[in-house]
């Protein structure tokens, strides 16, 4: 009788471990146990201002800037840039120009800015520098 | 005596197994939450709307036949090769299953790549081969002030660091 029961019993835990295994297999993501590759690893072309860093408001001014306006009126908050990276062809018939600063309270992390002639095309932020 | 015994461990022995369904209950539920934070939505790119208000767009239908690309796409023969990341940058799928490469390295542009196979999602450094496929219809996006993006004519130099094996 009692043999039975902690039969009973031992099956009941061995049905408890094999469901939380079950669904640790089928729920886990066992990607997030694998190394993240690097991000972005932008390059610098040459040195403009290496004592350029860009402030939290010169930041969230930029910010407030919308797209296809003037490079003379991001110039106005930037100022000069820690350097230019490499010319690139995106659109058709037009070089855009990469200028890059890094943030004053995380300069791991870079703005990169683009622009096509004198229009400010947009910006985006580069990690781990 | 021994009946109570019998029945105290009998009682035990519930609470014990209670404890562990209990357990397990709220591992499963927090492992549930965990995975389906994760996997989906991080490889699905977020609602990309369009500048050009064009009626069909790859991944339409018309009757039972799927529009492969519109106006706008650059449609290449791949021939079943290989195309490749232009930049360190990352790719995710749209709703239509193309392929949308972005990279810090090129603010405001978005590249649209339709008809791979098995594409390549996440993180990828330049030269990573994304994908391969027969047909290949690929977009260049440009952010526009409004939030849209625009359909661009991409520039020859783009469409051949992304089909150049490096």
């Amino acid at each position: 009788m009692q043999r039975r029961k902690s039969r009973t019993h031992s099956m009941k835990y061995m049905l408890a471990g094999g469901s939380v295994v079950a669904a640790f297999g089928l729920l886990a993501d066992p990607r997030g146990l694998l190394p993240t590759p690097a991000p972005a690893k932008t390059v610098c072309q040459e040195i403009v201002q290496s004592k350029s860093i860009l402030s939290r408001d010169q930041l969230s001014r930029l910010l407030a800037i919308p797209e296809r306006s003037s490079k003379v009126q991001i110039r106005q908050i930037m100022k000069e840039p820690y350097c230019q990276l490499p010319q690139v062809d995106v659109r058709s018939g037009v070089s855009a120009r990469r200028e890059a600063y890094p943030l004053a309270f995380d300069t791991q992390t870079w703005l990169i800015v683009l622009y096509e002639g004198d229009e400010y095309a947009g910006y985006d932020f580069s990690f781990r520098h | 005596m021994q009946a109570m015994t019998s029945a105290s461990v009998t009682s035990m022995g519930a609470t014990v197994f209670g404890r562990a369904i209990a357990g397990m209950t709220s591992l499963a539920l927090a492992l549930l939450s965990f995975g389906c934070s994760r996997a989906p939505s991080a490889d699905i790119a977020p609602a990309i709307k369009l500048y050009q208000t064009w009626e069909l767009q790859p991944g339409d239908t018309i009757g039972d036949r799927t529009v492969l690309g519109g106006l706008g796409d650059i449609s290449l023969d791949l021939d079943g090769n290989s195309v490749y990341a232009p930049f360190d940058g990352r790719t995710q799928v749209d709703k239509h299953r193309c392929l949308i490469f972005s990279s810090p390295d090129v603010p405001a542009y978005l590249f649209r790549l339709c008809g791979l196979n098995k594409p390549h999602l996440g993180f990828v450094s330049q030269g990573t081969a994304l994908g391969s496929g027969d047909l290949l219809q690929f977009a260049a996006l440009r952010k526009q002030p409004n939030g849209t993006w625009a359909i661009v004519e991409p520039a020859k130099a783009i469409l051949e660091r992304t089909l150049k094996k490096p």
